[in-house]
């Protein structure tokens, strides 16, 4: 079932964030739900489940883009082994943890992309550009990631995954 | 439980290693079959956004009648509302008409195709089609909508494409001022802070006997075989020219409205990378 939705997410996810205006105020950054789905399933769910989900979440993130193949999935487990570490912390103040978490994450995932893309010689975007993208990356993901979090323990728990007297990450 | 966690991070890094070494072939495989598998559902959500969007509007409609009831008879508010759905089916019918001229006025095969998404990375100016090689849609096509040209195919599967948008920085144009037949390079600029997409044209050995100037319309120059002749691409403005004369260069604002875009037309038959004849798939359009 925790396989279930979890294509559930990041199928629905991944055409959002594609679907979703990116606002040119910060930067052209994408809503970052694939990511929050990876972070979800590192604070919640075991390291296994956390790296799969890097996994499909980075493949299906490249493959809805340009990205090179892999790139994704790298700087996706990179963020979920960083939250794995930092979970018992998260789950205390879980809202503004989650958003900082979030917020985080998104920016460092943006940044690392950037440098793997602009090594890579496959994108053309000003230094500039990719900061004011990386600081867009990190309020979205800070507003996305507790959202995302709640959406799927909503989910979960509709289709009997999470007892609702289980100690949910971030309640 | 410790080799347990060895063993998974090994694995996780071998597949990592794998994905990432994938020959092109391979991997472009791999990303077409993604992309076709999502692409039912990112229809299914464009639809749903498309209608919650209609809904919107009817609830608006349907807010404002309300407070209209309080003042006037019920009658009138039944036809205000039947008035907001017809006004809704007329703006629809316009569009649609505008958009069928446009298709019957170009003398080029096209095909239509509906914007399903952008970039999911966020790092490219790029669209995503419901349409692909199924419907004859080929890499190196243009795209274009009646307001101007939005840019060219860089990959198709077997049922969805990706466009890059001019506005893009690797987005190269063969192009020409209308007036004076200056011919120059354009080139995306990326989007600027208000949303603005932009482009650059760049024009050697300028004729000084017709400068350019601003609000020259900039149209395709047909050379390279990607873009068809004199499909409006946009106007100058800012243009520069240095003290010899002969370099200029100028901001291009675009024609087509980048940032709204739902439907727009895949040139089909003038691309280098293009069949020589079109799909059945293809619709048919004024020779």
């Amino acid at each position: 079932m925790t396989l279930l939705v979890m294509l559930l997410g990041l199928l629905t996810g991944a055409a959002l964030q594609a679907l979703l205006p990116a606002w040119p105020w910060l930067g052209g950054a994408q809503p970052p739900i694939l990511l929050a789905l990876v972070l979800f399933y590192a604070f919640a769910h075991n390291r296994g489940w956390m790296l799969l989900c890097a996994l499909l979440a980075g493949l299906l993130q490249d493959a809805l883009g340009q990205v090179p193949l892999g790139f994704s999935c790298f700087c996706f487990g990179l963020a979920g082994f960083a939250a794995l570490r930092y979970r018992d912390d998260v789950e205390e103040h879980a809202w503004l943890a989650q958003m900082v978490f979030g917020g985080l994450a998104a920016a460092a995932v943006n940044l690392l992309l950037y440098i793997l893309l602009h090594h890579a010689d496959v994108v053309v975007v000003s230094f500039t550009l990719a900061l004011r993208k990386t600081i867009g990356a990190a309020l979205l993901g800070a507003v996305l990631t507790p959202l995302t979090f709640r959406v799927v323990i909503s989910l979960e728990r509709q289709l009997g995954e999470r007892p609702a007297t289980h100690k949910e990450a971030g309640s | 439980m410790r080799d347990r966690t060895l063993f998974v991070l090994i694995l996780a890094g071998v597949i990592l290693l794998v994905i990432l070494n994938l020959p092109e072939p391979v991997s472009g495989r791999l990303k077409g079959f993604v992309r076709d598998a999502v692409a039912p559902l990112q229809e299914l959500v464009v639809a749903i956004s498309r209608q919650g969007q209609e809904t919107i509007k009817l609830a608006r409609g349907v807010s404002q009648l309300m407070s209209e009831n309080q003042r006037q008879a019920g009658e009138i508010a039944r036809l205000r509302l039947r008035l907001n759905e017809l006004e809704n089916l007329e703006d629809e019918t316009l569009k649609l008409r505008h958009l069928l001229e446009f298709h019957n006025r170009v003398p080029r095969q096209l095909i239509a195709g509906t914007v399903l998404g952008r970039d999911a990375s966020g790092w490219w100016q790029t669209l995503r089609l419901d349409k692909g090689a199924n419907d004859g849609v080929h890499a190196d096509m243009a795209v274009t909508t009646p307001e101007g040209l939005i840019g060219r195919v860089i990959s198709a599967t077997a049922r969805t494409c990706d466009v890059l948008l001019i506005s893009d920085p690797k987005c190269k144009i063969s192009a020409i001022v209308s007036r004076s037949q200056a011919f120059g390079i354009v080139t995306g600029n990326g989007v600027t802070a208000q949303g603005q997409p932009v482009c650059r044209m760049e024009f050697i050995n300028v004729d000084r006997r017709h400068p350019v100037q601003n609000g020259d319309d900039v149209v395709t120059s047909g050379l390279g075989g990607v873009f068809p002749k004199d499909l409006q691409v946009g106007r100058l403005e800012n243009v520069k020219v240095n003290d010899s004369g002969l370099y200029a260069e100028a901001d291009v604002v675009i024609a087509a409205d980048l940032g709204a875009l739902d439907y727009v037309f895949v040139v089909v038959g003038l691309s280098l990378g293009a069949p020589p004849a079109a799909s059945p798939a293809a619709e048919a359009g004024t020779p």
